[in-house]
């Protein structure tokens, strides 16, 4: 029995050394880029005049400039701004949804048609456009006087929307948001194309003899069976809405008024604007436990294989 | 008696990581080696030049030499008896001196505004045919988030740093990665104010380059020839004159208002604010001792600026750039703008300007040269900075960049046509230049400044609480 188990054990050496000498290069490398600022930041994030502290994090949860403040407390109306995490979590509820439903759809309403890929290439163009670009294309898209969307609202007579949304508190937030639907529903088409085209066709055609419509096809059938990568699609959307920046950059640098300011954008106010590096890195540090809670599903799931 | 896979797979991956660690040392080594060869090479250089330096410092002993000066040695001759010996010793030391050098400047701008600047350049290049400069663009908010981590890391992507932005030139030397040019920079022969900027701690760290100037209200002569409009000498003209602009068909609001970032809303806010406040309540607000809620402050927005966004005299923030088009395309009728809209538009000469009727001053601003610390070839660096702070402005204010220089020393003639009549007005009218409030507070302050400002004017009933903000805000000393 002592034998068998020195013998395990043995095995389970070796095996721990194959494993750690195949790892080696990459921990390194992932020590050095990754691990080192992680702790650096986490480091700066509670450094105080002499001390650590957590000075920082108090001031960045307590701040009340409509640019910086988490959560606003003071003069709080109906349209934004109300803090650049309330903006995120909004940005969340809208996006997530929208992006992922139009995409299932767009990706069975394709299945039967002619040229489909080169509808998906086009809607795909939007992911390969940088960020900073479609902040931009975003801002002239609801500009009043090159926009297409203001456009279309001042045709149907709607003039609180036929002017630059990016210029007033009550529409810059939801500019935005728009915005970032077309820019990214090129993943979630893609990632529902790839799992309703491994839907096998017996399923479908069994249940159109079995007299089921379409919409019943679609809620029996396809979203159950495409539902692993609609998790995913959520779970990644959910997470680049956390770390949006890029677009508030270009089109409305979290104006105006601080109405459409989001966490990361807060974060390079500290950083950039004020150099103060020790709220900088506290608000990081918060980001990253948001985008670490939304992402431990992942994490769990690719743990477990799936 | 086999060896097992695992033992086989193990093994290779191990040799593989041996390998690979050989492969990293070998590398570190040899290019430690190679860095330690070209040390010496350095080194030795520095010696010939060393010892060829003493040479020149002996040849003033020669009597051949006594005349030959010795900063231009090839210009300056002022012997008439010179033997050819001596210009030989005088040509080999030039040739070892002037090694090849390359250094990096950054810029704030980009396009035509970066040709203008790249005469500069293309000048100093001339004169010092062994300096090659590469000119790279960086937006003042790009370089104050890329840069201090590279002075931190003891590195500078560049030699010469120029930024508009003088509050973070001092905040960048309070951490010590600027180079002191106390030295360099007399401040009496500049703009009376500019080098205060760049000011700590009773040194100097850096230098104004050329200004701008925000003079006022830009139109075009041949839109205001065509409707019988003329510029206005009281308050109650310039409303007269709004009024009149206004019912002017295709004309969608009288003065278009630029944005983007939101700075050219603070440049007409400013305007306002030492027009009919008075200069020295801008000089109170920069060093804060006045308040955006006091109520001379509030005077301006409430009684002057919150009645004209609501009577529609300005338009909707627009992109700056766009609006130049649209303006010039007579959508709009005036924009206040800085002098360097003199650049671009198509015919500068049907330009013209008007401030505030009874204008005690205008804001002007001027982007600030710097030596980082780190920059990696200092001593040409530093030539190079003289350069720019002084006679390279003479060459940037003859282009169409819109600039006037900051060293006095500079004659107004040398001016771009078009900008020699906007500083001449600016003389008439017996402006004072003063400093830029946003420019001067800096930090996130100046971010904030800007977006409460856009979000007056499409929501002018949110004055008490833009007040309040920008207040509470404000940079406690």
């Amino acid at each position: 029995m002592a034998q068998k188990n020195k013998a395990y054990r043995s095995i389970r050496l070796r095996e721990f050394k194959r494993a750690y000498s195949f790892l080696l290069p990459a921990m390194i490398l992932l020590a050095i880029f990754v691990i080192y600022p992680i702790i650096g930041t986490i480091i700066i994030s509670f450094e105080g005049e002499s001390s650590l502290t957590l000075d920082n994090y108090i001031a960045v949860l307590t701040e009340k400039s409509p640019s910086k403040a988490l959560i606003l407390t003071d003069n709080i109306g109906k349209t934004p701004p109300w803090g650049a995490l309330v903006h995120n979590i909004v940005w969340i509820a809208i996006h997530v949804p929208v992006t992922t439903f139009l995409g299932l759809i767009l990706a069975y309403a394709l299945v039967h048609v002619y040229g489909r890929s080169i509808v998906k290439s086009l809607v795909f163009l939007s992911m390969v456009i940088p960020m900073v670009v479609g902040g931009l294309i975003i801002r002239f898209i609801f500009d009043a006087q090159v926009g297409v969307i203001p456009r279309l609202f001042s045709l149907i007579g709607l003039e609180g929307l036929s002017r630059t949304w990016t210029a007033y508190p009550q529409t810059a937030l939801f500019s935005l948001i728009i915005g970032s639907i077309w820019l990214w529903l090129g993943f979630s088409l893609t990632i529902h194309s790839a799992a309703v085209d491994s839907i096998p066709k017996s399923f479908i055609e069994a249940a159109r003899i079995d007299g089921a419509s379409e919409l019943q096809i679609f809620r029996h059938i396809v979203a159950p069976s495409v539902w692993p990568a609609t998790l995913t699609v959520m779970v990644m959307t959910l997470l680049w809405d956390l770390k949006i920046f890029d677009i508030v950059y270009a089109a409305t640098q979290g104006g105006p008024g601080g109405s459409s300011t989001v966490l990361a954008y807060v974060m390079w106010l500290y950083f950039a604007r004020a150099l103060d590096y020790g709220k900088a890195a506290a608000t990081a540090v918060i980001l990253t436990i948001l985008t670490l809670i939304a992402a431990s599903y992942m994490i769990r799931r690719s743990l477990r294989g799936g | 008696m086999g060896v097992s896979a695992e033992s086989r797979t193990s093994f290779i991956a191990i040799v593989i990581a041996v390998i690979a660690l050989i492969a990293v040392v070998g590398f570190y080594s040899s290019t430690s080696s190679r860095i330690s060869s070209l040390e010496d090479k350095i080194s030795g250089i520095e010696d010939k030049i060393s010892s060829i330096e003493s040479k020149i410092g002996e040849l003033p002993k020669q009597p051949q030499v006594t005349t030959v000066t010795e900063t231009k040695v090839e210009t300056e001759v002022k012997t008439e008896v010179q033997t050819q010996t001596v210009e030989r010793t005088v040509e080999k030391t030039e040739t070892v001196v002037r090694e090849r050098v390359k250094l990096t400047v950054i810029g704030p701008w980009a396009g035509d505004e970066a040709k203008y600047f790249q005469a500069v350049l293309d000048e100093y290049m001339r004169r010092n045919p062994n300096i090659e400069i590469k000119y790279v663009t960086m937006r003042a908010e790009d370089v104050a988030t890329a840069l201090p981590l590279q002075f931190e890391a003891g590195t500078s992507p560049a030699d010469i740093v120029i930024t508009p932005w003088a509050w973070w030139i001092v905040e960048m030397a309070k951490k010590g990665y600027i180079e002191d040019v106390t030295n360099l920079v007399n401040k009496d022969e500049y703009v009376s104010g500019t080098v205060e900027n760049v000011m700590w701690n009773n040194r100097i760290w850096g230098a104004p380059f050329t200004m701008w100037l925000k003079p006022g209200f830009w139109y075009k002569k041949s839109f205001f020839a065509a409707h019988g409009l003329s510029e206005p000498k009281t308050m109650d003209d310039f409303m007269a004159l709004l009024d009149k602009i206004k019912s002017i068909e295709g004309i969608k609001n009288p003065i278009v208002t630029g944005d983007g970032v939101g700075w050219p809303i603070s440049d007409v806010t400013e305007h306002f604010i030492i027009n009919i406040g008075g200069p020295d309540l801008q000089l109170k607000l920069i060093n804060g001792e006045a308040k955006f809620t006091d109520p001379e402050v509030r005077n301006v927005f409430e009684n002057y600026l919150v009645p004209m966004i609501k009577e529609g005299y300005f338009s909707e923030p627009i992109e700056w750039t766009q609006a130049v088009t649209l303006w010039w395309n007579e959508e709009y009728a005036l924009y206040f703008m800085g002098t360097w809209i003199t650049g671009m538009v198509d015919d500068p000469n049907d330009l013209s300007f008007f401030p505030l009727p009874g204008a005690k001053g205008v804001v002007g601003g001027a982007d600030y040269i710097f030596v980082p610390k780190a920059a990696p070839n200092k001593e040409e660096a530093i030539k190079l900075f003289k350069f720019l702070a002084t006679e390279g402005q003479a060459i940037h204010v003859s282009q169409p960049a819109g600039k006037i220089p900051t060293w006095l020393k500079v004659p107004t003639d040398q001016l771009w046509g078009p900008m020699q009549v906007v500083f001449n007005k600016v003389k008439e009218l017996n402006l004072q230049i003063l400093p830029d409030l946003d420019d001067s507070v800096g930090g996130d302050w100046q971010t904030l400044f800007w977006d409460q400002l856009k979000l007056l004017w499409v929501n002018p009933d949110q004055l008490d609480q833009v007040l309040q903000t920008l207040t509470q805000e404000f940079p406690q000393k």
